[in-house]
């Protein structure tokens, strides 16, 4: 099969044109974990200095108060628009790949998803943090993310939500949890044993204890080696859900 | 080669049968009307060209090629719903669709230039979609439809909810269009606006073509020359004197329709009927409307038609 880059550049484009026009997501998305960052990288510094506190602050801030709402909301929101004001049945009448709006839809989330790195790791560098191990390991770590939670954001989209109201509900009841549980806000080593097992089930602690282990603490590849296994196999069932219920959602709004 | 050719297509939903042996064919340069009641399958059809549903029987060809990914480079679509991206300016309404077609860049923007000259949206091309009133709206929606220059366009209603002028403005464009050659199959509930646009018309009724061809064809399957809309109080003497001339009658709502073999004055026609106390009169040609409730079924017939 010809991969049409010009069909998936055409919806990045389109999502990101999209984005611009409307702002209030992209403040959305950027203002949180900015204030959050600010919050807890002042609130952890208490006991020891600023620049280890944003160290090990920035990773949980970016991967759950910025790439969280980002990458799973926004492509809910996108599939959900697209399905409800009828432009969904006119991209079927037109020779796009399925596969193609799908990675256009992903590019689009990468871009703003690096844009969020900028910012998050901007300010706490300002605030002295740095990024102690590889970065192209931590941004690795980034894609991996983007790529598990667009994938999810696909699938709850064209599985379960049929109108825009539909979206916030189950974001923020099972979503929010999940980020708790994750270590996003505070360290894991206060969890008590049983959240802690728990926890190994969410992806969202790996996604966190890799990056603070590679971003705060300068581990390798090799010393996260469990999370990054987790997080590739995560990645890739979370891609081939996402896949799958958007082709079921095609056939039924053909038949629709 | 016809551009559009549908052969004995049938489609059912569940028990209800809403295509029926249906078949028709829209030749190069023609626009063609598909007239129908609601529910009567036209938006059905439709999605069958469009590759949106499949049919349980029969066959469909868009330019000599079966229905399939390839039918679609040579047809263009604008659907009853707008169906055009709001947050998106017009022009980038235009680049996103004809980028979807696989176009080189400069064709792209070449022929969204012709596509702003041709709708007139000069004004407007830097205008989010969320901005534009309906009429306007529903330009861009067509527009989109033309974007990689289809030889074969179906439009679904595309006047409905339009003010006189716009619906106007749109009929020119329409027929603008069809001076380029592109071949179009039109719905609409608008007979005037059928009767303007288009050179062959169908009329759909249960699943099927009742009547079709150009508005002389038409005419011509009525045997009425001319049509005497008449309002009386005594309705059966009218109708038996009718009977006894050898007419045949209508009747929608509180009015009789005497369908006349031949073209005569009101006084002549008056004369038939001295001795019946007629309220009102009115002799008219046979319009469209009136072949489309009579092909349709949609008036109360004698029991004996005599004609
Ligand atoms: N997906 C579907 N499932 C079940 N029935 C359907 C479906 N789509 C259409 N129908 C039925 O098929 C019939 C034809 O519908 P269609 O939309 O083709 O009519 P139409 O001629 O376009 O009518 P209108 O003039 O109101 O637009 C209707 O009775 C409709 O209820
Ligand atoms: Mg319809």
């Amino acid at each position: 099969m010809v991969v049409r880059y010009g069909q998936i550049l055409a919806v990045t484009t389109r999502i990101l044109t999209e984005l611009w026009r409307t702002r209030r997501s992209l403040i959305f998305w950027m203002v949180f974990p900015t204030l959050m960052l600010l919050l807890f990288g002042l609130i952890y510094a208490g006991g020891s200095s600023t620049a280890t506190s944003f160290d090990l602050t920035a990773p949980g801030v970016l991967i759950g108060a910025a790439l969280f709402f980002s990458c799973l909301g926004g492509p809910i929101s996108v599939i959900v628009a697209e399905r409800e004001r009828g432009t969904l049945r006119r991209l079927l009448l037109s020779p796009l790949q399925p596969s193609a709006y799908f990675l256009g839809i992903v590019l689009a989330y990468v871009c703003i998803a690096l844009a969020q790195t900028v910012i998050v790791y901007g300010i706490s560098f300002a605030f002295g943090g740095r990024f102690h191990g590889s970065v192209l390991l931590g941004l690795a770590i980034v894609l991996l993310s983007v790529f598990s939670f667009v994938g999810l954001g696909f699938f709850f989209g064209a599985r379960f939500t049929r109108r825009t109201e539909d979206v916030n509900g189950p974001v923020a009841a099972f979503g929010v949890p999940l980020l708790v549980l994750g270590g996003t806000f505070f360290p894991v080593s206060i969890l008590p044993p049983f959240l802690l097992t728990l926890a190994y089930l969410d992806p969202i602690f790996h996604m966190n204890q890799s990056l603070k282990a590679v971003s705060g603490l300068g581990y390798t590849a090799a010393q996260v080696s469990s999370h990054l296994i987790f997080l590739v196999a995560f990645a890739a069932v979370s891609m081939a859900l996402g896949v799958s219920s958007y082709q079921r959602m095609l056939e039924q709004e053909k038949r629709a | 080669m016809n551009m559009i050719e549908v052969r004995h297509l049938e489609k059912r939903f569940g028990d209800k049968v809403v295509l029926n042996d249906l078949s028709f064919a829209v030749a190069p340069g023609e626009v063609y009307g598909l007239l129908g009641p609601n529910g009567s399958g036209k938006t059905t059809t439709i999605n069958i060209l469009a590759d949106l549903l499949s049919a349980d029987a029969g066959e469909a060809w868009i330019q000599g090629e079966p229905i399939s990914e390839k039918s679609k480079y040579a047809l263009g679509i604008a659907p009853q719903m707008i169906s055009i991206y709001r947050d998106l300016t017009c022009e980038e309404n235009l680049r996103f669709f004809a980028r979807l077609y696989n176009l080189p860049a400069p064709r792209v923007e070449e022929r969204i230039r012709e596509l702003i000259a041709m709708f007139r949206l000069e004004d407007y091309r830097a205008t989010e979609v969320a901005k534009l009133s309906g009429g306007w709206k529903r330009r861009v929606n067509m527009a989109v439809a033309l974007v990689h220059r289809p030889s074969v366009l179906i439009l679904d209603e595309p006047t409905a909810g339009l003010d006189v002028s716009a619906r106007f403005e749109l009929w020119e464009l329409i027929e603008a269009l069809q001076k380029t050659g592109v071949a179009m199959l039109l719905t609409t509930h608008l007979l005037e606006e059928a009767e303007r646009l288009c050179s062959r018309i169908g009329i759909l009724s249960r699943g099927r073509i009742v009547a079709e061809g150009t508005m002389d064809e038409l005419r011509a399957t009525i045997v009425a020359r001319q049509l005497a809309i008449v309002e009386t109080a005594a309705e059966e003497r009218l109708q038996q004197a009718a009977a006894s001339l050898g007419w045949t009658w209508r009747r929608r709502g509180d009015r009789i329709i005497l369908w006349l073999p031949e073209e005569m004055t009101l006084q002549e026609f008056v004369q038939r009927f001295v001795d019946i106390p007629l309220k009102s009169v009115a002799l008219q040609e046979v319009t469209l409307e009136h072949i489309y409730l009579e092909h349709t079924g949609s008036y109360e017939v004698p029991d004996l038609a005599m004609v």
